[in-house]
């Protein structure tokens, strides 16, 4: 055990890569074992811990707080969409670079203004961005497909993946699975790159802006370009993470990305821990299975899915989850999680 | 005079105004919060919008309008002292993302809350006065009695507030509490009692803002959204500790979103803020009206 601590110190990166290698072959493997549905949620959770792991990195590491995310998954669905149907033979991952270049420079353009914003000034901006999506996409018919929004050929597997599967269903299960492994397999790289992210110079410089911004300007950090760059990654990851959903459901709409979606990435965030890569990882669980969650509610209570407040019960339970974890738990699962260890590992080094 | 007056230009800057004056009054509740306790309500329009509901969806009732008004004002104080004592109070001295996220939850819970607690009433709110535009010989000018009551109403409350803050013992005492809490405290003012205070004050404003904004039209949870966008971005561009400041802010994304309206398109218009503050920014990022330009580390 101790040897591998040294290791992991000697070799940073190498074992960053071990891990991250290890843990996406895990979940591949798992996929074998589950559902069709199951694993299209699964799609989806990776899709969204993409953009959580971004917008944690721009909280909890450079303290600039973004409500804007939802607007960056936008361009970088939207930039999928349009390509998808021009050119529908590009393989993916140049689809999903190019997605994720877009998403990177909308958020430096936003930037510019922005991260001389602080706080709540920011805050307030990239809200007034999250709003202009919408209007902007419907005003822009010919290009967006207006409020209809575009459809395009969703993931399906290709021949030696669906060979693996006979029966009943076994296309529909095959196409599932494809997509749980292929949105995985992302969620992996883009994760690896923040993990090493967060530990480069780049990083450290990042924590000394959030903490003291004079204490780094003093050390020689270029305030400007740092936030600049910040936002930019954490608008890349957005727009990675819009891509990937894009070619998931097949479809883009203006609606989809808009406030609520802003809040649920927020509350998502919130709830694993800020600025936390396992954090993220949990959002995405949750917002995988977060229907199952809301119908296990309904059957406890006896509330009837189809009337108004059903309906509106997602909202109201996350709303209220949000406020809950800031209030009693800010520092979110993986924060009590630690207190936890930490409350057992005590006592045991005492005695 | 009268091909003036119903030019399209001067029509559209009117129709800016009467819509600015709004944003302007939510801009102003937001400058009150956030100068006693420095945190951005993003609640605000919602918790107006929870107040206009319980108020104003009993004149389908038959209730008279005018007590309807008064009772969303008396829900929307109760509503920011509730707030500010359940949600906020335990934040005080807590990394200031943190009152952001918890008032965004807020925002989300409100705007699920009220559709499914009142049931989609498509029917506009009737208004006191009329609604229909005045003319000037053949021609539409956009006022009409029911804009000048919508005006003065809000001018009035502006008023109202800045006199509180002028001219009264109280508003002296929270003028001290948000300045200076410490030495207030040390001088016998009860600090936490004044903040209390500042948010039922900002509450009911932006309550009575929500009412003017669903007068004349359907009730709908989401109705203050775009306003609240506005309204914060006129208050950074004021600085976000100057009234006047958004005030004027709010008049200005007003006039540049109705002259988008008309001279460009609809649908381009939530895009005002995004420029007001953009160009606001170029000129003078510190906001038009603060006097020094430090700030707090």
């Amino acid at each position: 055990m101790g040897r591998l601590l040294t290791l992991r110190h000697a070799y940073p990166t190498s074992s960053r890569l071990v891990g991250t290698v290890v843990l996406a072959v895990l979940c591949v493997a798992i996929t074998f074992t589950l559902t069709a549905l199951d694993d299209s949620k699964l799609a989806g959770g990776a899709a969204i811990a993409i953009v959580i792991v971004g917008l944690s990195w721009l909280i909890g590491w450079s303290g600039q707080v973004s409500l804007g995310n939802s607007g960056f998954m936008a361009i970088g669905a939207y930039v999928t969409a349009i390509w998808a149907n021009h050119h529908a033979s590009t393989p993916i991952i140049f689809t999903l670079l190019l997605a994720t270049a877009c998403g990177a420079v909308g958020g430096l353009i936003l930037a510019l203004p922005s991260t001389r914003l602080r706080g709540p000034y920011l805050a307030g901006m990239t809200l007034a961005f999250s709003f202009a999506v919408a209007p902007l996409a419907l005003n822009f018919p010919s290009l967006t497909g207006g409020s209809g929004g575009l459809f395009l050929n969703f993931l399906s597997a290709p021949r030696w993946f669906q060979g693996l599967f006979s029966g009943s269903q076994a296309l529909i299960r095959a196409n599932a699975q494809w997509t749980a492994d292929v949105a995985i397999v992302v969620a992996a790289v883009a994760f690896f790159f923040m993990a090493n992210l967060i530990h480069s110079s780049t990083g450290r410089a990042m924590r000394l802006v959030r903490d003291n911004d004079v204490a780094a300007e003093l050390a020689g950090v270029n305030l400007q370009r740092t936030r600049t760059l910040a936002f930019a990654i954490s608008a890349a990851y957005a727009g990675l993470g819009g891509s990937l959903l894009t070619l998931l459901t097949g479809s883009v709409t203006p609606q989809t990305y808009s406030l609520p979606l802003s809040i649920l990435l927020l509350t998502l965030m919130v709830l694993g821990g800020i600025g936390t890569l396992s954090g993220a990882i949990i959002g995405g669980l949750i917002y995988s299975y977060s229907d199952n969650l809301v119908s296990l509610i309904n059957k406890a209570t006896g509330i009837n899915p189809t009337s108004t407040f059903g309906a509106n019960l997602k909202g109201i339970v996350f709303g209220v989850l949000l406020i809950a974890t800031m209030l009693l738990a800010p520092r979110g699962i993986v924060g009590m999680g630690r207190r936890l260890t930490s409350m057992i590992k005590r006592p045991a080094r005492e005695s | 005079m009268g091909s003036f007056v119903t030019s399209r230009f001067i029509t559209y800057l009117l129709g800016g105004i009467s819509s600015g004056i709004v944003i302007a009054l939510v801009a102003l509740s937001l400058v009150i919060i956030w100068k006693s306790t420095h945190v951005l309500n993003f609640a605000q329009g919602a918790m107006g919008m929870f107040a206009t509901f319980v108020g104003m969806n009993l004149v389908f009732k038959g209730t008279n309008y005018w007590l309807c008004v008064l009772l969303s004002l008396a829900v929307g104080l109760a509503l920011g002292g509730v707030t500010e004592r359940l949600l906020i109070r335990p934040l005080y001295g807590k990394p200031e993302i943190n009152p952001i996220v918890v008032m965004v939850g807020f925002l989300g819970v409100l705007e699920s809350a009220i559709p499914s607690i009142w049931h989609t009433n498509l029917l506009p709110v009737p208004t006191p006065f009329s609604q229909i535009y005045y003319q000037d010989h053949g021609h539409t000018i956009l006022v009409s009695p029911f804009v000048i009551f919508q005006v003065s109403l809000a001018l009035g409350i502006m008023g109202g507030v800045a006199l509180l803050f002028q001219y009264t013992n109280l508003g002296l005492k929270m003028r001290a509490a948000a300045l200076a809490p410490e030495v207030s405290r040390l001088l016998g003012v009860r600090v936490n009692r004044l903040l209390t205070l500042g948010w039922i004050l900002s509450s009911g404003v932006g309550a009575m803002a929500a009412v003017i904004v669903s007068s004349g039209q359907s009730l709908a949870a989401t109705n203050m959204d775009g306003i609240f966008v506005s309204a914060f971005i006129a208050a950074a561009v004021g600085g976000l500790e100057s009234p006047v400041g958004a005030i004027t802010g709010g008049l200005l994304i007003g006039v540049t979103e109705s002259l988008i309206l008309g001279y460009w398109s609809s649908n381009m218009a939530p895009l005002a803020g995004v420029l007001v503050l953009v160009a606001s920014l170029a000129i003078r990022p510190q906001g038009i009206f603060t006097r020094n330009s430090s700030r707090r580390v």
